[in-house]
C-alpha cells in the first residue's frame, strides 16, 4: 500500500498538469461568447467552424505538411545514421553528430527562420553566389511556401531522427548478419528476416514522433511564412493572440482540441500499424 | 500504518478544501492608496494634481503592457515618466497583442503584476468597456480630445494615430514606390510585405483597407484591397513574410506595409547599418487608425494609472508621441495654441487629404470580410 | 507503444555503448555523399547567419561588435539567468518526481508500467500549444471563481514573473517523457532488482539504497535526462509566449526587433556553446566510464 503511496505524486502531478488542462481545453471548447453582451454559453459554433472553410484548409495543409516532412525526415534521418555508424573514423564523427543533433533537435523558431531566410532568402548568401556568380537565381523558389517550410522543418526533424534511431541500429549487432552471410543469405533476406523486424518498430516508431514534432511545430513556422501557409498551430496563435479580430477565443481553444484529437486517432492508428508489422514480420 | 496513512491523506484533502473555501475579505488591490483611488473619475477627486502626484508616488509603480519602446516612441516615453516622477515602470510582454492586453486584465487580476494602463486597438477598448473591465477618468485635456475620439464616460479615449505608410529600403530598392498602385509594378517582384495577417495585426489591416480605397473600394467595401493582395501574390510581388526589423535590415522585405511612426521608427537603425530607410503614405490610398487609452478597473496601481494618463494627454507628453512620428489625439488643439514640437510636427511624412475613419459597423463588417476571405485566398 | 518509447530512450545518448564496428560491405561510397549533402545542408544556414552578423554594411568591413556587445545588451542577463534557473529548477524537480517512480514501476510495481508509460509519451507527441490554452484556462480559474483565498494567492505565487514556477511544472510536464525514458533504459540495463535485493539483504534502508545504491547506477542516465531537459527548457518558446514571460528565447525574439544582428548573434552562439557543452559531457563521461570498467 505504501508503495503505491509512493507513486502517488507521478500521478497526481500528471494530474494536475497534464490532464487537468487537456480536459479543460476539452470543456471550454464547446463554450461561445456572445460578441455583443458577452455572455457564455454551451455551443458547438466553435467545433462546427473549425471544420469548414479557412479551418479546415488549416489542418490539411498542416497534415500535409506533417506527413511529408515525417517521410523525407525518416528517409534522411536513418540515411544519416547508418552513414555515421559505418563510417570509418567511427568515434569521433559519431560522437559530433549525436551531439549536434541534440543541440539541433531543439533548434528551431525564430533563429532557424531566420538563418535560412539568411541563407536562401530573396537576399540570401546563397541566393546571391548562385545569381551573380552562376547567374541561376533560385528558379522561382520561394521559402515561405510549402516547400520552403519543409526545407526548414527537416533542419530538426532529422537530427530528431538521428537520435532517436542510432541506439536501435546499434542494437543490430554485426555479428547477426555475418551469421546471415555465414549461412547463405542474400541481402534481401537479411533485411526481410533480421533486420526489418529488428528495426520497423523502432524505425515507424521515429516517423510518428517526427510526424508529431512537424505538427506541433509553431514558431518557425510563424517566422517563416507568417500566415501565408494554411497551418493550425499559426490560426490556434492568431486567435488567440489578435488585434483585429474580437472575442475569437474560443475558436482557438476549439482548434487546439481538434489537433488533441487528430493526434490521439494517430497515435491509435500508429499502435494499430505497430501490432500488423509485428504480425507481418514474424 | 495503512489507517494512520489513510487518516493524513483524508486530513489533507480536507485542509485543501477549507482553503479554497474560506477566503479573507479584503478588498482585491493591493494598493495603498485604497479604494478611492481606484474610483476616481478625474484629478478633482484627487484634490489636485499635486495630490495626485502624491498619491502615484506613494504607490511607487506601473505595470504597463504591449509597449515596445520603439513604437510611438513609447521608450522615452516611459523613461521621462518614471524620471519625472519616480515611478518604477514595469513594462511587461512588449511584444503582446490587444487580445493579450484584454486577456491580462482578466487572467490577471488580484495579482500585483496585472496591468494598469492599456492602449488598445478600439474594437478592444470597446470589447473591454462591455466586459465592465475599464475606469472611468477624465485627463485634464479631456476637452481637447475631439469627441468622436473618446468614450463620452471616459472608459476609453484615443491617444495617437497614424496613416498606413509604405517603407522602402532605398538601397536595394531601386526606386522606391510611393501609391499603392505602384505595388503592382513587377520590378517590385518578391518585394512587398506586410508586417503581419490582416486577422491579427492592425497595421496589415489598415494595408488591405488603404489598397481597398485605392482600388475602387471604400469604407463599405473592403474587397477590392483583398482582390488587390490576391493579384500581387499571383503576379509574385507579395512576399509572405512578415516584415520585422530584421527581414527589413537583411533585404529580405524591403518594402514593408505599416503605420508611418512604426516604419519611420526604423530609419536611425537603418543608418546605422548603412542602408537608406524611405517613408511615403500613398496618396491613393489613405488609411489611418488610431489606438485607445483605457485605465484597468482592476488595476493594482489606480493613482499611477491615473497620473500616467495625465501626463500621456500634458502637452509634454503629446509632443513625446509626435516625436516618434505618431500623430497625438490632441494635435489639432496644439497647432491651434502653437504648443506642438514644431521640429517634430515638420518630420511627420507629407499626407495628401483627409482621411476618413470607419465607424464600428463598418469596422466590424469589413473584418467580417477580411476573416472569411484573407486565409482562404492567400494561403496555400 | 513501446517500440516509440524505446526509441526515445536513447534520444540524446551522451556516450556509445556498443563498440562501432566500420563496415567493410560493399562500396562505402553512398554514405560520404549522404555526409557531405547533409552536412551541407546544416552548416550553409549557420554559416549565413554568422555571415549576416559579422558584416559591417555601414563600413563594408567585417566586426565582432555585435557578439562583444551580448553580455552588456539590455536584459540579456536577466532573461538568460531566468532561463538557466528554470532549467536548473526543472531538471531537479523532473528527477525528484521520476527516480523514485522508476525505480519502484520496475521493482515493485510492473502492473503500472503501461499506465505510466501512456502517460509519459502523451507530453511528446500532445502539441504545446494546445497544452498551454489548456493551463491558460485553469490559471484564470484563480481570479474568476476563488478570489481572495489562500489559493489563489498560491495560483498567483507560481506565476511570479521574476521567476515563473508555472514554467517549471509545465516544463517538467514536457519532459516527462526524456526523463523518463533515459531513467527507465538506465534501471533496466543496470539490473538493479539484484542489486537492490542485495543492498537490502545487508542491512540499507530504502532511502539508503536510493542514495547510495540506485542514484549512482543512473547516473549517465540522469546526465542524459539532465541534458535533454536543459536543451528542451533553454529552447522552449510557444508556453513562454502565450503565458507571457520573458525566457531567454522571448528576450532573443524581443531583441531582434530592435537590434537583429545582435540576436541572431546571440542564437548561434547559444547553439555553438550548447554543442560544446554537450561535447564535453561526451567526453568526460566515456572517460569515466573508461576508468570504471578498467
Amino acid at each position: 500500500m505504501l508503495v503505491v503511496l509512493g507513486a502517488l505524486p507521478f500521478f497526481l502531478y500528471v494530474g494536475v498538469f497534464l490532464l487537468l488542462p487537456i480536459g479543460v481545453l476539452a470543456v471550454e471548447a464547446f463554450r461561445a461568447t456572445d460578441p455583443v453582451t458577452f455572455e457564455e454559453s454551451w455551443s458547438t459554433a466553435s467545433i462546427q467552424a473549425i471544420t469548414e472553410g479557412p479551418y479546415r484548409r488549416a489542418y490539411v495543409g498542416s497534415l500535409q505538411l506533417s506527413v511529408i516532412t515525417a517521410v523525407l525526415g525518416t528517409v534522411l534521418g536513418l540515411a544519416l545514421a547508418i552513414a555515421v555508424l559505418r563510417a570509418k573514423r567511427g568515434r569521433l564523427l559519431r560522437r559530433m553528430v549525436l551531439t549536434a543533433s541534440g543541440v539541433l533537435a531543439n533548434f528551431g523558431g525564430i533563429p532557424l527562420a531566420f538563418a535560412f531566410l539568411a541563407a536562401i532568402g530573396s537576399q540570401g548568401v546563397v541566393t546571391a553566389l548562385l545569381t551573380d556568380t552562376l547567374g541561376l537565381g533560385l528558379g522561382g523558389f520561394s521559402l515561405a511556401s510549402m516547400t520552403g517550410l519543409a526545407l526548414v522543418y527537416l533542419y530538426f526533424l532529422i537530427p530528431l531522427m538521428v537520435l532517436t534511431i542510432i541506439p536501435a541500429l546499434e542494437a543490430l549487432r554485426p555479428q547477426w548478419r555475418e551469421a546471415a552471410d555465414n549461412l547463405g543469405a542474400s541481402g534481401w533476406q537479411y533485411w526481410r528476416h533480421v533486420g526489418g523486424p529488428v528495426l520497423a518498430p523502432p524505425v515507424i516508431g521515429a516517423a510518428m514522433l517526427l510526424f508529431a514534432s512537424a505538427f506541433a511545430a509553431y514558431a518557425t513556422a510563424k517566422a517563416l511564412v507568417g500566415s501565408s501557409v494554411p497551418l493550425v498551430t499559426l490560426q490556434i496563435a492568431d486567435a488567440l493572440s489578435s488585434n483585429v479580430v474580437v472575442g475569437a477565443e474560443n475558436l482557438g481553444k476549439a482548434l487546439a482540441l481538434g489537433m488533441v484529437v487528430i493526434i490521439g486517432l494517430v497515435m491509435v492508428f500508429y499502435a494499430w500499424v505497430q501490432r500488423r508489422t509485428q504480425r507481418w514480420l514474424s | 500504518m495503512r489507517r494512520s496513512t489513510l487518516r493524513t491523506a483524508v486530513a489533507v484533502v480536507t485542509a485543501g478544501l477549507t482553503l479554497t473555501a474560506c477566503g479573507s475579505d479584503d478588498g482585491g488591490s493591493a494598493g495603498g492608496s485604497g479604494s478611492d483611488a481606484a474610483t476616481a473619475t478625474s484629478a478633482e477627486d484627487f484634490g489636485g494634481m499635486d495630490a495626485l502626484v502624491e498619491a502615484a508616488q506613494e504607490e511607487g509603480t506601473l505595470n504597463v503592457i504591449a509597449l515596445p519602446p520603439d513604437w510611438a516612441n513609447y521608450g522615452e516615453m516611459l523613461d521621462t515618466f518614471s524620471e519625472k516622477y519616480d515611478i518604477e515602470i514595469n513594462s511587461a510582454s512588449p511584444d503582446g497583442s490587444s487580445a493579450d492586453e484584454v486577456n491580462a486584465v482578466t487572467s490577471q487580476r488580484g495579482q500585483d503584476r496585472a496591468p494598469d494602463v492599456l492602449d488598445l486597438g478600439l474594437s478592444f477598448a470597446r470589447q473591454a468597456q462591455a466586459q465592465d473591465l475599464l475606469a472611468p477618468y477624465q485627463v485634464e485635456t479631456w476637452d481637447e480630445i475631439p469627441d468622436d475620439q473618446k468614450d463620452p464616460e471616459g472608459h476609453w479615449y484615443n491617444d495617437y494615430g497614424g496613416y498606413l505608410s509604405i517603407g522602402c529600403n532605398a538601397t536595394i530598392v531601386a526606386k522606391c514606390p510611393t501609391t499603392m498602385a505602384e505595388l503592382a509594378d513587377p520590378q517590385y517582384k518578391g518585394q512587398v510585405a506586410l508586417n503581419g495577417n490582416p486577422t491579427q495585426a492592425q497595421a496589415a489591416f489598415a494595408g488591405v483597407w488603404a489598397a481597398a480605397l485605392a482600388n475602387g473600394g471604400s469604407l463599405d467595401d473592403i474587397g477590392p484591397g483583398i482582390d488587390f493582395f490576391v493579384d500581387l501574390k499571383e503576379s509574385g510581388n507579395f512576399n509572405p513574410v512578415e516584415s520585422t526589423p530584421a527581414t527589413v535590415l537583411s533585404g529580405e522585405t524591403p518594402i514593408s506595409l505599416d503605420w508611418d511612426y512604426v516604419n519611420a521608427a526604423q530609419t536611425d537603425e537603418m543608418e546605422a547599418a548603412g542602408s537608406t530607410w524611405e517613408v511615403h503614405v500613398p496618396s491613393d490610398g489613405l488609411m489611418g487608425g488610431y489606438y485607445s487609452q483605457a485605465i484597468s478597473k482592476f488595476a493594482p496601481h489606480p493613482a499611477a494609472a491615473r497620473l500616467w494618463q495625465e501626463f500621456l494627454y500634458s502637452d509634454e507628453g503629446q509632443n513625446i508621441w509626435l516625436k516618434g512620428g505618431a500623430r497625438p489625439v490632441r494635435l489639432p488643439a496644439m497647432e491651434d495654441a502653437g504648443t506642438a514640437d514644431a521640429d517634430a510636427l515638420g518630420a511627420l511624412p507629407q499626407v495628401e487629404g483627409t482621411a476618413e475613419f470607419p465607424s464600428e459597423e463598418q469596422e466590424a463588417a469589413a473584418k467580417q470580410v477580411v476573416t472569411d476571405r484573407w486565409n482562404a485566398e492567400m494561403s496555400g | 507503444m513501446t517500440a516509440l518509447a524505446e526509441g526515445v530512450a536513447g534520444a540524446g545518448g551522451v556516450a556509445p555503448t556498443t563498440p562501432v564496428r566500420p563496415g567493410r560491405r560493399g562500396a562505402g561510397g553512398w554514405r560520404y555523399v549522404v555526409l557531405a549533402i547533409l552536412g551541407l545542408y546544416f552548416l550553409v544556414p549557420i554559416a549565413a547567419s554568422v555571415w549576416f552578423t559579422i558584416r559591417d554594411r555601414g563600413r563594408g568591413t567585417l566586426t565582432a561588435r555585435y557578439y562583444t556587445g551580448i553580455p552588456g545588451a539590455e536584459g540579456f542577463a536577466e532573461a538568460f539567468t531566468r532561463s538557466l534557473v528554470l532549467a536548473v529548477l526543472t531538471v531537479v524537480l523532473a528527477l525528484l518526481l521520476m527516480v523514485p517512480t522508476v525505480v519502484l514501476v520496475n521493482l515493485r510495481l510492473p502492473r503500472l508500467r503501461i499506465t505510466v508509460e501512456v502517460l509519459t509519451l502523451m507530453p511528446l507527441v500532445l502539441p504545446p500549444i494546445a497544452l498551454v490554452v489548456g493551463v491558460r484556462s485553469v490559471l484564470s480559474w484563480a481570479p474568476d471563481y476563488f478570489l481572495n483565498t489562500p489559493l489563489a494567492e498560491a495560483f498567483f505565487a507560481i506565476q511570479e514573473p521574476s521567476l515563473p514556477w508555472i514554467l517549471v511544472f509545465v516544463y517538467v510536464v514536457l519532459a516527462l517523457p526524456f526523463v523518463y525514458r533515459a531513467l527507465d533504459a538506465g534501471v533496466r540495463g543496470a539490473d538493479l532488482r539484484t542489486l537492490t535485493e542485495a543492498a537490502r539483504n545487508l542491512g540499507a534502508s530504502w532511502p539508503r539504497v536510493l542514495v547510495s545504491v540506485v542514484l549512482p547506477v543512473l547516473r549517465t542516465s540522469v546526465l542524459n535526462a539532465a541534458f535533454l531537459t536543459f536543451a528542451l527548457v533553454l529552447g522552449e518558446f510557444t508556453i513562454a509566449n502565450i503565458l507571457g514571460y520573458e525566457t531567454f528565447p522571448m528576450w532573443i525574439l524581443r531583441i531582434g526587433g530592435s537590434l537583429p544582428q545582435l540576436s541572431v548573434a546571440v542564437s548561434v552562439l547559444s547553439l555553438l556553446i550548447t554543442w560544446a557543452l554537450l561535447l564535453l559531457i561526451s567526453a568526460l563521461d566515456r572517460r569515466r566510464g573508461a576508468k570504471e570498467s578498467s
